[in-house]
């Protein structure tokens, strides 16, 4: 397929970068008919192991984790040439469900020791945790309230965990005296329960019952664990936004592919301008939020200001969550009735777009939060 | 077939009234707000009790059967169904083919089939569409080719809304090669069980098998179920294009998802946000103003009055309004517009996903709306091209 974005003719990439897309593009070229993302949508866990000990052995999984750490010590412009790809595939793996969220909140932890132990295993792949910090429907607040630790156990319930059958364990905020604690949870641990929520896109979200569950090892004090939760969600929000950008942009590849194949009244309908102007604005949207994601990308690996990361991640959030819903629902109608149906590939684009962008605050949510930060030296 | 109730002369009060305590205590509890359309299976006694009250075809005169409705009647006989969450029925024969065979069958043909429709023994469904002709319509391929008193017919529809529900299929078919493409078409009333058609379900993007794709193998069909005569069929076809259109373009749908929105945007106190109540008085407002375009048009009809492509202004501003609608409740469902299940409300679920998707082919049926407004722009501006 055809690449349509501007980032041949205008950006500019390092020589490792382009190693970077070149082997993320070959890994998605293995799939072109998506036959991987139907053959696990709406069957637990909604996810392809196999799949995701190839990403493992490609090194993806390690690349916001520093060298030291066991990591490939890379960067988030670095990691958004990766996610774009898996989004253009919609590769069926919790990518930045667990190597960016759950990983970035396991590089945050207080303890050395328990760091080298945990994240090569999860780099590896053998090891799959799950992060458990929602408590509400379209919260945004990473201060645990809900789900309460006391006397080492866990009472309460978490939502909206994404991919949570497939984990081998849990990372559990909690409130407890002094702050938010985020705890390690087995999968088997006694008096959890998962109940699940099919999604549109084949995966599954889980709401996750604590009823006296023992926890494990305490990675993050009270103290800390809101700042670190955020910070990772932040980083998480980001990373969901590129996926987002590689959602749209396929999704708009296969819709200009098929104005130029569909004849109708003897023509491609591609030659109406209703429908050229329509395809121009989607490709507008996309190459806008692209700018939004190279731009967001060069703050995150450039500085560290929890606030104006916070701010920027909003900014992409909304911004990518809206241009993929637009592109996804224009790329329905430009193919009629062909587009409404589950054979095609390009409504599949529509549901990734729906489910990612109401993940981690949909662009309301994320718009409101963009004002709540910026709007006090205006007001 | 004659109804003597006259609903028109009651007020408007009492017929509301009327309607909801009747719809209350007779539609299924459990069929309220369906999610998808509904198959036979689940609905057929619902059409069987409906086409007993006489309340099936509430815009046909009552001469034939229907309810006879001005346009203020029945606006008030929708929004009390659509509060109510009264699903739609597989209505192409109440909504299609009745009307057409009223202004254009023969006398024999509005005898035969008008009774049948309204006692729900014959379930239709529209054959136009084909792979290769879509707003293209007129370019067409199934073929009917004429031996003795008979049609032999060959070719492949698609998008067959509830085919596998219906009995009958009235479709457009090619019985002459020459001349412009739009007149070689003849419109063929077709029961379903005749040898030779095969119905395959298409699973659409909500997961549910609402259409499907309908082949003709060496099918024959009488000459006597022609409707306007042979090569006549592309002017019936818009005659009946006009009803579809008025069909889609009343505020029916829109206002069912706006009553699915204010249950929602209950369920999760959206009403405490400014914003959100902006937003939605707009829309209920983008509804409402609908209804009075579409009274306008219905008090055509009723003066025995023509409409003419005009009428897709209607459907492009229903079609979109309710778009809009649905894409508030993704927006107001937060995580949950992600996933099937959706959200419960004092008024049952409300799945926003479900209504999302489902609301985004309207605006490619019944004429794209891309279609409609090139059609507008030539048929009400006289704009050239
Ligand atoms: C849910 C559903 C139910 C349906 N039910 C039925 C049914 O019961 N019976 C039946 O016969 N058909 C049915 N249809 C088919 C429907 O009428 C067609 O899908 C419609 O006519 C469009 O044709 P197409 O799908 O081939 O798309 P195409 O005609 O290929 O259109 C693709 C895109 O090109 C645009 N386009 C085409 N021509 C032009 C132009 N000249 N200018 C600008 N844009 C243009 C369209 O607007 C659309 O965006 C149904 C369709 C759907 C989705």
């Amino acid at each position: 397929m055809e690449d349509i974005s501007l980032q041949a003719k205008i950006d500019v990439l390092s020589e490792e970068q382009v190693l970077i897309q070149d082997s993320a593009v070959a890994f998605i070229a293995r799939d072109p008919e998506l036959k991987q993302v139907r053959a696990n949508r709406f069957v637990q866990p909604g996810f392809d192991r196999g799949l995701w000990r190839e990403i493992a052995d490609a090194g993806w999984l390690g690349f916001l984790v520093p060298e030291d750490e066991g990591g490939v010590g890379l960067g988030f412009a670095d990691l958004s040439l990766v996610l774009i790809q898996l989004g253009k595939g919609l590769v069926p793996v919790p990518f930045v469900a667990t190597a960016v969220l759950a990983a970035r909140t396991l590089t945050r932890a207080d303890d050395a020791a328990l760091r080298a132990e945990l994240l090569p295993r999860l780099i590896g792949g053998d090891w799959l945790p799950a992060l458990a910090w929602q408590e509400a429907r379209a919260s945004l607040d990473p201060t645990a309230r809900e789900v309460v630790c006391t006397n080492g156990r866990l009472h309460g319930t978490k939502c909206f965990v994404p991919d949570a059958g497939g984990a081998d364990a849990f990372i559990v905020s909690a409130a407890e005296a002094g702050g938010t604690a985020l705890y390690l949870v087995e999968r088997d641990a006694p008096g959890v329960t998962l109940a699940f929520e099919q999604r549109v896109d084949g995966g599954f979200f889980a709401e996750i019952r604590f009823a006296d569950t023992p926890v494990g090892k305490q990675l993050v004090a009270p103290e800390r664990g809101a700042a670190v939760l955020a910070a990772a969600l932040d980083e998480a929000r980001f990373a969901v936004s590129a996926e987002l950008l590689g959602v749209m942009t396929r999704a708009l590849e296969i819709s200009v592919d098929y104005l130029k194949q569909r004849v109708q009244f003897d023509k491609p309908i591609g030659s109406f301008q209703a429908l050229q102007h329509k395809a121009v604005d989607l490709f507008i949207q996309s190459e806008v939020s692209r700018s939004v994601v190279l731009q967001t990308a060069a703050l995150f690996d450039g500085d560290a200001d929890a606030e104006r990361r916070a701010v920027a991640a909003s900014q992409v959030k909304a911004r990518c969550s809206d241009a993929a819903l637009k592109i996804g629902k224009d790329a329905i109608q430009l193919h009629g009735g062909i587009g409404y149906t589950d054979e095609a590939n390009i409504g599949l684009y529509l549901k990734k777009a729906m489910v990612l962008g109401a993940w981690l605050g949909s662009a309301s949510a994320h718009r409101a939060r963009y004002a709540e930060l910026t709007l006090g030296g205006a007001q | 077939m004659n109804q003597s109730i006259d609903y028109n002369a009651l007020d408007d009060d009492a017929f509301r009234r009327l309607v909801h305590d009747w719809m209350v205590a007779n539609y299924p509890e459990e069929l309220r707000f369906p999610p998808e359309r509904m198959h036979w299976e689940q609905c057929g006694r619902w059409y069987l009790k409906l086409a007993e009250k006489g309340w099936l075809a509430p815009g046909w005169p009552r001469e034939y059967g229907g309810m006879g409705l001005d346009a203020n009647k029945l606006l008030i006989f929708m929004d009390v169904c659509e509060s109510h969450g009264v699903g739609r029925t597989p209505d192409q024969g109440m909504t299609m083919v009745g009307p057409l065979l009223i202004q254009h069958g023969s006398a024999e043909q509005k005898a035969y089939y008008l009774p049948r429709i309204l006692a729900g023994e014959h379930i239709w469904c529209q054959g136009y569409s084909e792979p290769g002709a879509g707003s293209d319509l007129a370019s067409l391929r199934t073929s009917a080719v004429r031996d003795g008193d008979h049609y032999v017919v060959n070719g492949h529809k698609i998008w067959t809304t509830l085919a596998m529900d219906a009995n009958m299929i009235f479709m457009l078919v090619r019985t002459q090669n020459t001349g412009k493409k739009q007149e070689g078409i003849t419109f063929l009333l077709v029961p379903l069980d005749t040898p030779g058609i095969t119905v395959r379900p298409i699973i659409n993007l909500g997961m549910h098998d609402e259409f499907a794709e309908v082949f003709f193998d060496d099918v024959r069909v009488p000459v006597a179920n022609v409707v306007g005569g042979e090569n006549n069929g592309w002017t019936i076809a818009k005659a009946l294009l006009g009803h579809e259109r008025i069909f889609i373009g009343s505020p029916k749908f829109a206002t069912l998802a706006m009553y699915r929105l204010q249950s929602l945007a209950r369920a999760v106190g959206l009403f405490d946000d400014p914003l959100f109540v902006s937003r939605y008085t707009a829309l209920k407002l983008d509804v409402e103003d609908l209804g009075a375009a579409y009274r306008r048009f219905v008090a055509v009809l009723k003066r025995g009055g023509h409409i003419g492509a005009e009428v897709s202004m209607l459907k492009i501003w229903n079609t979109e309004t309710q778009q809009r609608i649905t894409e508030l409740m993704l927006e107001a469902a937060g995580e949950s517009a992600g996933i099937w299940g959706g959200v419960a409300t004092a008024d049952g679920p409300v799945r926003p996903a479900g209504e999302f998707i489902g609301s985004r082919p309207t605006t490619i049926y019944g004429g794209s709306n891309e279609v409609q407004r090139n059609i507008l722009a030539k048929a009400a501006l006289g704009l050239p091209g």
